[in-house]
């Protein structure tokens, strides 16, 4: 290790030198930095903190909590919402019938849901994310209704929300939160999913400068085919600063009255079948430049706040599944006798009900950890946080999903129970809003770059003799060399964890400080090559949702011990497990990250897949084949 | 009668035979004997190869020239392998003691390619069966030490080399025939042995196999061996123009030669970002052989780009939806040298390629066909010229008459 730490210093030798001719352009790179580094505005940085082996506990600690006053409101909501869930919802026919009725729909509508983040001012309900995440659970326990309610207000809406002018939001708003139209979001394209090189919509302007025509076909559009209301994102020509000609994208609010505007035939999928999904197509589709969403130009930003802000609410939706998941199969494995036992007293059973309720444990907690900090005063950026809660509950849904499905055995395959139906609408949890493997490419990267930047601050200052500096790092060196106690703070004296849950708080504090080396060492290691490293950033994002995760359970269950929750020392019992159980994995994936690791098989997982890939085939012969 | 050579022949034969009776002993003859059937015994009651020979000389002889006569005779009805194992069992049927078949497998060896079974195991198979078998097993330790019957022994390792030339792998029955013609531990067994250890082995050891037919049709021909060149999944072979012969009115044969391009998506995309101010050039032709055919093909390509047009495209910030395509740090941080495991290889650099082609004729007018019917999908060909520099080096390899291709470039706009 120590050997290791010497190198990493030598290379700290190696940068200087070369830094001392360029000294001259510092300025203009860290300006450009800020349009490559979106999430550089955020006030909140816990998990970018991670990255450097910090714990800022003030920001996850204590777990937030909602006054009487709102929980109260929050209550108001939900009992009407989960009556009618249960009472005027038939997801099985939603699904058989592939179409969500239209009395199911103005229920929707009456109760509000089409306008749950609209401001009262517009007619919408006005909630927090906290209390978006509270509705969430049980809108999700319908796959077709949640992902309809999502690409209306997550994202369809979401432009004229947060970026869209006065005009805009008084024109549109009032009627969208109503349902009285339904807004769809229209990004993809043939050829274009994440990448924005290959959106080929055009907007042209006219003659007369008024409107825009917009022309082109968007595929994959929620609500496509029931919307009225569309943000588009399309090509338009614009002059930068230097009196250039640029092509860049500018988003738009079109509505299907413009005319042009055509759906296709609904997609038949495999799950969330009751929703709507079609290709759009725009013919000369007449925008009037007032429906230009920010400025001309603009749209990229835009698409990109949209879709990180969306998919927070996925981590309640999540473990609102599993809740109800739950309730449905322990009372199967209750009654279902074999042997003269019942089912729940066999051990494999047990596990499955163990994984179940640890699961909706965190994704609970994350969320509603991730609200909370969405929730605080100011615009905080949340969008990691939210990435990591959606990989985290996507997967973790789909693995629980799977096994309510299997203590059922035969039953839960046919359709006679809804076991079927929730593992094929679940599984575009992994896909949608950023598949999850974008996601953990975003989740490391973001992270790299802060680290980045503050680690060649840092070599910034030592270059400049900044003794302090040197110091610390030497300091840092030694103390991990010598193998001592990782102490960040989060128990002890000023701890923020309660006793019960300190050697949990303990194992996550190791983690976070070997974390914070190891992506310390990967900086230097790679430099900015680690774009390419994808295998790497996966473990890396994996180690980052991990210690969310812990962070959230922990925090979570200090809270629910020191104020005496009902059933606490349940609460209790799941964090440390799960923190107990994570630490050993978070271990494994550093270990692996570490150099010349004998745990790394990356190399040949890569020529495992290069190999087949270029025959594009499974290519071993016939184990029954013979050569003589 | 006999021509001097086939005399000076045998008697070379003879010689070796004097030779080895007086290496191995004359014990060695007469173990034969003792073990041998019945009927030698009465009629060779002790006789050497040598004495054997001379005995029979007249006969021999006369067999020396039958086995090769026989099979002239019948290849004068058909060379098939019908007939070979005609012969063959004639051979067979001919002498319950096979007389002479040391020098009838030679001869069939020979002929093997003549009647085209070079590449037929149960041929192999029958030829083998032709020794006499269990004559020839050592029975005791002594003969297993020595070189027992090293004549008829060369002769099955002969057999055997002849298969392996032809990489062909033997099978159980000829493992079965050794066995019971030359016993366990004999050479010919050791040289089956060592074939059945390498031959499966290095059967498919080529990622790119050739098959042994090759197809008969000039245009499958091409476009196997364009596919085989290009090795792109994604590309596609067209055929410009169709092979094509008619008599015109004059009376004289009007032939069209077939045009087989083939081109991928990649190559298309680079060729439409080509510099149109710098010319392309159809260069050509150059030899591809598969097994024993050689066909010739022709590229479409360009000068690698000056360093001053090499310009590295910037990662645009506003590309990706979900995450940064480039890290934005302060330093150069490059890649660790401990972490580079790239290797330094001195590369020449070479030009794009965009485009192969294979024609029925190489001259000029037959490959602008294939540029024109190119310009379809890549319409910046109309823009850039197009230099032909073909090279006249197929003529003596192909067949077909051509016509002189002109050395000096040619502008085809």
């Amino acid at each position: 290790m120590s050997l290791n730490r010497m190198f990493l210093f030598s290379k700290y030798a190696r940068l200087l030198t070369p830094r001392v001719v360029q000294a001259g352009n510092e300025v203009t790179p860290y300006l450009q930095s800020e349009r490559f580094f979106r999430t550089s505005t955020r006030n909140l940085a816990y998990a970018k903190d991670l990255f450097l082996g910090k714990v800022n506990k003030e920001e996850a600690f204590p777990y937030p909590e909602v006054s009487n006053e709102e929980l109260e409101e929050i209550n108001q909501f939900v009992s009407p919402v989960e009556k009618f869930f249960n009472e005027d919802v038939d997801s099985k026919r939603i699904d058989h019938e592939a179409k969500i009725p239209p009395e199911t729909l103005n229920g929707l509508k009456e109760l509000g849901l089409f306008g749950i983040q609209i401001p009262e001012e517009y007619g919408g309900l006005g909630l927090s994310n906290t209390m978006y995440a509270r509705l969430g659970e049980i809108i999700s326990l319908d796959g077709s209704i949640a992902v309809t309610l999502a690409a209306h207000q997550a994202i369809g809406l979401k432009g004229i929300l947060i970026a869209g002018n006065e005009e805009q939001k008084a024109k549109y708003l009032p009627k969208l939160s109503t349902g009285e139209y339904v807004a769809a979001f229209c990004l993809t394209e043939h050829g274009s999913g994440s990448d924005a090189a290959s959106i080929q919509t055009r907007a042209t302007l006219t003659e007369d400068g008024k409107h825009y025509l917009i022309n082109g076909s968007k595929i994959w559009i929620s609500n496509g085919g029931l919307a009225d209301i569309f943000t588009v994102f399309a090509r338009t020509d614009v002059v930068d600063k230097d009196g250039q000609k640029k092509d860049k994208i500018s988003a738009f609010i079109v509505e299907r009255e413009f005319g042009g505007v055509f759906s296709g035939k609904p997609e038949d999928k495999l799950g969330i079948r009751g929703s709507n999904t079609c290709e759009v197509v725009f013919d000369n589709t007449k925008v009037p430049v007032e429906n230009v969403i920010g400025e001309v130009g603009g749209g990229f930003k835009i698409a990109m706040n949209i879709l990180n802000s969306g998919r927070f609410s996925m981590g309640s939706a999540g473990a609102g599944m599993i809740k109800k998941l739950i309730e449905l199969t322990a009372e199967y494995a209750g009654t279902r006798k074999q042997f003269n036992k019942s089912l729940s007293e066999f051990g494999m059973v047990q596990e499955k009900f163990a994984v179940m309720a640890q699961n909706a444990f965190v994704m609970e907690s994350m969320a509603y950890l991730t609200a909370g900090m969405m929730d605080r005063p100011g615009v905080p950026d949340c969008s990691l946080e939210a990435a990591m809660v959606k990989v985290f509950s996507s997967e973790g849904g789909w693995v629980c999903v799977s096994e309510a499905l299997q203590v059922l055995g035969g039953l839960g395959y046919t359709k006679n129970f809804p076991y079927e139906r929730y593992l094929r609408d679940c599984r575009i949890l992994l896909i949608f809003e950023g598949t999850n493997e974008i996601l953990r490419m975003y989740i490391a990267l973001t992270g790299m770059q802060y680290a980045g930047k503050i680690l060649t601050g840092k070599i910034k200052e030592m270059k400049k003799g900044n003794v302090g500096v040197v110091m610390q790092k030497l300091g840092k060196m030694l103390r991990d060399s010598f193998g001592m106690e990782v102490d960040l703070g989060l128990t002890g004296k000023d701890g923020v964890v309660h006793p019960s849950l300190a050697d949990s708080a303990k194992k996550l504090e190791t983690n976070v400080n070997l974390f914070g080396s190891t992506v310390e060492s990967l900086l230097y290691r790679y430099g900015k090559t680690i774009v390419d490293e994808q295998l790497i950033l996966k473990r890396v994002a994996d180690v980052l949702i991990n210690l969310y995760a812990m962070t959230a359970v922990l925090s979570r269950a200090s809270r629910s011990i020191s104020i005496g929750l009902r059933n606490h020392s349940h609460e209790v019992l799941l964090a440390n497990t799960f923190c107990s159980e994570v630490f050993f994995k978070n271990n494994y994936m550093m270990t692996q990250l570490q150099k010349n690791s004998p745990e790394n098989n990356d190399d040949s997982i890569k020529k495992i897949a290069k190999e087949v890939l270029a025959q594009r085939a499974y290519i071993c012969s016939h184990p029954l084949e013979r050569t003589f | 009668m006999h021509s001097k050579n086939q005399i000076q022949e045998m008697h070379a034969a003879l010689r070796w035979e004097m030779n080895l009776a007086k290496v191995s002993v004359e014990k060695v003859g007469s173990l034969r004997n003792i073990h041998s059937s019945s009927t030698l015994l009465k009629n060779e009651p002790f006789a050497t190869d040598y004495g054997e020979k001379s005995e029979h000389k007249g006969e021999g002889d006369k067999s020396l020239v039958t086995h090769d006569d026989l099979f002239e005779r019948v290849a004068q009805e058909s060379r098939t392998k019908a007939t070979f194992s005609r012969v063959l069992d004639v051979f067979v049927r001919q002498d319950i003691r096979r007389r002479g078949h040391v020098e009838f497998i030679y001869a069939a060896l020979k002929k093997m390619p003549e009647f085209g079974v070079e590449r037929d195991l149960a041929v192999y198979n029958k030829v083998l069966d032709i020794f006499p078998k269990e004559v020839f097993v050592p029975r005791n330790f002594i003969q297993r030490m020595f070189n027992h019957y090293p004549r008829q022994q060369e002769c099955g390792v002969q057999v055997l080399e002849q298969m392996e030339n032809y990489g062909l792998t033997p099978n159980v029955e000829t493992k079965v025939l050794l066995v019971q013609i030359f016993g366990e531990k004999s050479h010919p067994m050791r040289k089956f042995q060592r074939l059945m250890y390498w031959f499966p082995r290095f059967k498919d050891m080529n990622p790119f196999p050739i098959p042994h037919q090759l197809p008969q049709d000039p245009l499958d021909l091409a476009r196997f061996s364009l596919s085989r060149i290009a090795n792109d999944l994604d590309a596609k072979v067209t055929v410009h123009q169709m092979p094509f012969t008619d008599i015109s009115e004059t009376g004289e044969e009007v032939s069209q030669p077939y045009v087989v391009g083939i081109q991928s998506p990649d190559q298309c995309h680079l060729l439409a970002k080509h510099n149109t101010s710098r010319p392309l050039f159809v260069e050509g032709p150059f030899a591809l052989w598969l097994r024993q055919t050689c066909v010739h093909y022709y590229v479409l390509r360009a000068d690698p780009l000056p360093p001053e047009e090499k310009v590295k495209e910037p990662v645009d910030p506003e590309r990706c939806f979900f995450y940064p395509l480039e890290l934005d740090l302060d330093l150069e941080l490059d890649r660790d040298l401990g972490d580079d495991d790239s290797f330094n290889v001195d590369e020449v650099e070479e030009g794009p390629v965009f485009a192969m082609c294979m024609a029925g004729q190489g001259d000029q007018a037959t490959l602008a066909k294939w540029i024109s019917g190119l310009q379809e999908t890549n319409p910046i060909l109309g823009r850039t010229a197009t230099v032909f520099r073909l090279e006249s080096g197929p003529r003596e390899l192909q067949s077909t008459a051509e016509p002189e291709p002109d050395l000096q470039p040619h502008h085809h706009l």
